[in-house]
């Protein structure tokens, strides 16, 4: 039996620990995941733990160590020979049902995006450098500022996207803020691997950062919980983020991430004899990457008419290259409910005139060509993927409207002349991320998730007001 | 179009006292060609799949047609200013609903008398309808269903206890009390949200509505979503308990406004109870992608073959999973419980907040 334990608990007794079967995972016999069952007391502890000696002993780091130690973590978990990452290539395929291939491809691209040289930008897009951070920086106005972390920063993670989670906690470690994780049954196991080889390589940060895993229903840990954090960053569906809202006690800072849509834009002039293909291939990578699952995977691509490969020939393409790819990264096989959704959705676009419907259900893809402009619409994700003739991209607004709140990135495709003009018109629409066709599931590091900053939100900035300074000047040993 | 031919046809078969695989698969092919002969909309679907009376030769590879079919397009032989009766599914009123056009309800009452009078009883009875009249309600294939029942099985004092809030609880609690007295079984009838509203309605009252030796429930159509979702076991513990009628006499009738039979259970002693169809009937497991039946056994999607859906398809795709044996089918559930698995919106999050 090969059992792995979902649970990072610094300063609780493991001895004491009891732990159960992680529920409702559909895992081989010869595998099991197990979580740990925290008494109200252990729970205490562990916060108290989190925002006593854990947090103020990561406060008392430097940020370029924090870096540095974060570094070396994201070093052992790519290094193919290593424990960390073996642990990784063997469970992650099991829990998330994303082939191994995929996990292989997908981690590495991940991992490198918390590199020292991409973490070092993370705190200056924000912070412009790591001074407020570690202590008062002076304020062009005068007077001096000073970033400080969350004492308790809870991360309510979702879905089965590998890599979701690092974002967050790494921000947190950034910031300094002791972290408690709730991992989703999804995708329990990247966290948890992360926290462990940060405790094994760099204590001081595994004693600030715990993960573990409560059930929904179970309202009393979640109550304590919440009562002892200052910030809950929370991933999940509408209902489950309402819900969420509802449970904090005034003055928690509350930052939810909702589910969110994503669409292509191919503009004419990338639709040469000789660039369409190659835009068709960036497209179907941007559909296989994380099998639509992530919020910054592509369900639609509006292609503009007037190019030397039309609309329709580019969905053609788009279809060619979702078979290719398919050889090498084959569709995880939808669960029954969800191969019912793909029936349904297929046989209502089928009995649409106007619709053309590439491939058929047994295919493990499937692309829709509308030859008339469409609103951008969910699909029921696995490879079906919609292709919308549009006169021009400039008329995107008008079809993206209706997703206004749900709108995340946009990869485009089109001439430099035409892009910020066009990035600006998205912008207004709601889109929050603007990246190149066959960049969408891969965010450059430091992005600023649906629109937000990473770490701003995760610190109170402590003004230190020119005032006292001058009143301070007066009170000094040697004032006369 | 319905000649009179092949009404006449489907109505010997329905008296027959069962039919063969060989009687069962001439008749289904039969309708399978005439379909897609005067059903344009058909037509199209199985000729896009490459499935024509030339190629397909078993029942089992009749296309089925997914249920949202009933929404998207007009299904039917017959022209449909000239049906008799249009059944439409429920749902909310900002949702587009399923319909199905009958030319005439023959072969349809035919098909729920024969098999009713097979599966639930005894009859007759005193019956207390937990539903609207038809008169009320003429598009709903359930109040039909249950005017039928009434009309052919109904003893004096059966009745509908149901006013413009639902189950009239009132009218419940003096019509259980008449028949305590007159020591007679009945038989309560109706969807399976009404039993839940009227135990909660009831619950704090706590009134003794234990029925006589003998009597028996029928419910059919689950929650739907218009009251709580409670599991099948508990359900019917709670309905055996409040009416003192045993499980083995709690049947559950699995009924669709887009078939034109019903499907019966031997009670609900334990849960999933095994569903059986009359032999006109064939139900039938799959993998919704390919649609090829799964191993028997394996949870799949159901597909139900009813021939007396002679004027729009026999054989539909359900949204239901289920376990299909010798004996019928399990329904295990719907399956429209996929949730995204990642942070991306999908189909479901998109239809709950269209509809919020």
């Amino acid at each position: 039996m090969n059992t792995l334990q979902i649970g990072h608990l610094p300063g609780i007794d493991l001895a004491e620990v009891r732990w159960q079967d992680l529920p409702g995972l559909a895992l081989p016999e010869s595998h099991r995941l197990q979580v740990p069952v925290l008494s109200p007391e252990q729970l205490q502890a562990l916060c108290t733990h989190l925002r006593g000696p854990g947090r103020e002993a990561l406060r008392a780091l430097p940020v370029r160590e924090i870096v540095q130690a974060i570094d070396a973590t994201i070093h052992v978990l790519l290094d193919p020979s290593s424990e960390a990452h073996q642990t990784l290539l063997d469970w992650l395929p099991r829990v998330t049902g994303f082939s191994p291939e995929m996990v292989r491809v997908n981690l590495n691209a991940t991992l490198r995006t918390y590199r020292a040289p991409q973490l070092q930008r993370f705190v200056s897009e924000d912070l412009g450098g790591p001074e407020m951070l570690d202590g008062f920086a002076p304020r062009v106005t005068g007077g001096l500022t000073h970033a400080e972390g969350a004492a308790l920063l809870t991360h309510v993670w979702a879905g089965n996207v590998p890599g979701l989670p690092l974002w967050s906690l790494v921000s947190g470690l950034l910031v300094k803020a002791g972290n408690l994780g709730k991992v989703s049954a999804g995708e329990p196991v990247l966290a948890n691997v992360f926290a462990q080889t940060l405790a094994r390589h760099a204590p001081v940060l595994g004693q600030a950062c715990a993960v573990l895993w409560w059930d929904r229903q179970d309202s009393a840990t979640a109550q304590s919980v919440w009562a002892a954090s200052d910030t809950v960053i929370a991933f999940g569906g509408d209902t489950a983020l309402a819900e969420l809202q509802r449970q904090m006690p005034p003055g928690v800072r509350f930052l939810p991430h909702g589910h969110k849509i994503s669409f292509g834009a191919v503009g004419r002039e990338a639709l040469s004899a000789t660039r369409a293909p190659r835009m068709a291939q960036r497209a179907a990578e941007d559909v296989v990457r994380h099998e639509q699952q992530g919020c910054y995977s592509p369900q639609v691509f509006y292609v503009e008419r007037g190019g030397a490969t039309s609309p329709q020939e580019f969905a053609e393409r788009l279809a060619a290259a979702l078979q290719q790819l398919d050889s090498r990264f084959a569709r995880p096989q939808p669960g029954l409910a969800e191969s019912a959704q793909i029936a349904q959705w297929r046989s209502r676009l089928e009995w649409d005139p106007q619709v053309h419907m590439i491939g058929q259900a047994e295919h493990g893809w499937s692309v829709a060509f509308h030859a008339q402009p469409l609103a951008l619409a969910p699909g029921p994700l696995h490879r079906c993927v919609q292709v919308v003739a549009l006169d021009a991209l400039e008329d995107l607004p008008t079809w993206l409207a209706p997703r206004r709140r749900q709108l995340q990135s946009a990869g485009l495709a089109v001439a430099p002349e035409r892009l910020q003009p066009l990035a600006l018109q998205l912008a207004s629409c709601g889109v929050t991320r603007v990246c190149a066709l066959g960049q969408m599931p891969l965010p450059a590091p430091g992005w600023h998730n649906d629109g937000r900053p990473s770490l701003l939100d995760l610190v109170n900035l402590v003004d230190l007001e020119a005032s006292t300074e001058a009143l301070a000047e007066g009170l000094s040993r040697y004032e006369v | 179009m319905a000649t009179p031919e092949l009404t006449q046809t489907l109505l010997d078969f329905i008296a027959q006292p069962h039919a063969d695989e060989a009687m069962f698969n001439t008749l289904a092919l039969r309708l399978f060609a005439h379909q897609m002969q005067h059903n344009a909309a058909y037509g199209r679907f199985c000729r896009a799949r490459g499935r024509t009376p030339a190629t397909v030769r078993q029942w089992q590879d009749i296309p089925a047609v997914p249920v949202n079919g009933f929404k998207e397009l007009t299904l039917s032989c017959v022209p449909v200013d000239q049906c008799e009766r249009v059944f439409t599914t429920s749902g909310t009123t900002r949702e587009v609903k399923g319909q199905h056009h009958h030319p005439d309800l023959q072969v349809w009452n035919a098909s729920m008398r024969r098999h009713f009078a097979d599966c639930v009883g005894p009859l007759p009875m005193r019956m207390g309808m937990l539903f609207p009249t038809e008169a009320d309600m003429p598009n709903s294939s359930l109040a039909h269903y249950l005017q039928l029942a009434l009309q052919d099985h109904g003893l004096p004092r059966s009745t509908h206890l149901w006013n413009a809030q639902g189950v009239d609880s009132a009218a419940l609690l003096a019509w259980v009390q008449q028949a305590q007295t007159d020591g007679q079984p009945v038989a309560l009838l109706g969807a399976t949200y009404s039993f839940v509203h009227l135990m909660d309605a009831l619950a704090a009252q706590q009134p003794d509505l234990h029925l006589p030796v003998g009597s028996w429930l029928l419910d059919t159509g689950g929650f739907k979503g218009r009251s709580r979702e409670i599991p099948m076991e508990a359900f019917y513990a709670q309905l055996s308990h409040t009416f003192g009628v045993p499980r083995t006499r709690c049947i559950n009738m699995y009924g669709m406004t887009e078939l034109s039979s019903q499907f019966y259970d031997a009670g609900n002693a334990s849960v999933p109870s095994i569903k059986r169809a009359p032999h006109w009937m064939r139900t039938r497991a799959v993998d919704p992608l390919t649609g090829q039946s799964v191993p028997p056994g394996q949870p799949g999607i159901l597909v139900h073959t009813d021939l007396a859906n002679h004027n729009s398809v026999t054989t539909i795709l359900t949204e239901d999973v289920g376990i299909v044996t010798e004996a019928g089918f399990q329904l295990l559930g719907r399956a429209e419980g996929a949730q995204a698995k990642g942070c991306s919106l999908a189909v479901e999050d998109f239809v709950q907040a269209a509809q919020a």
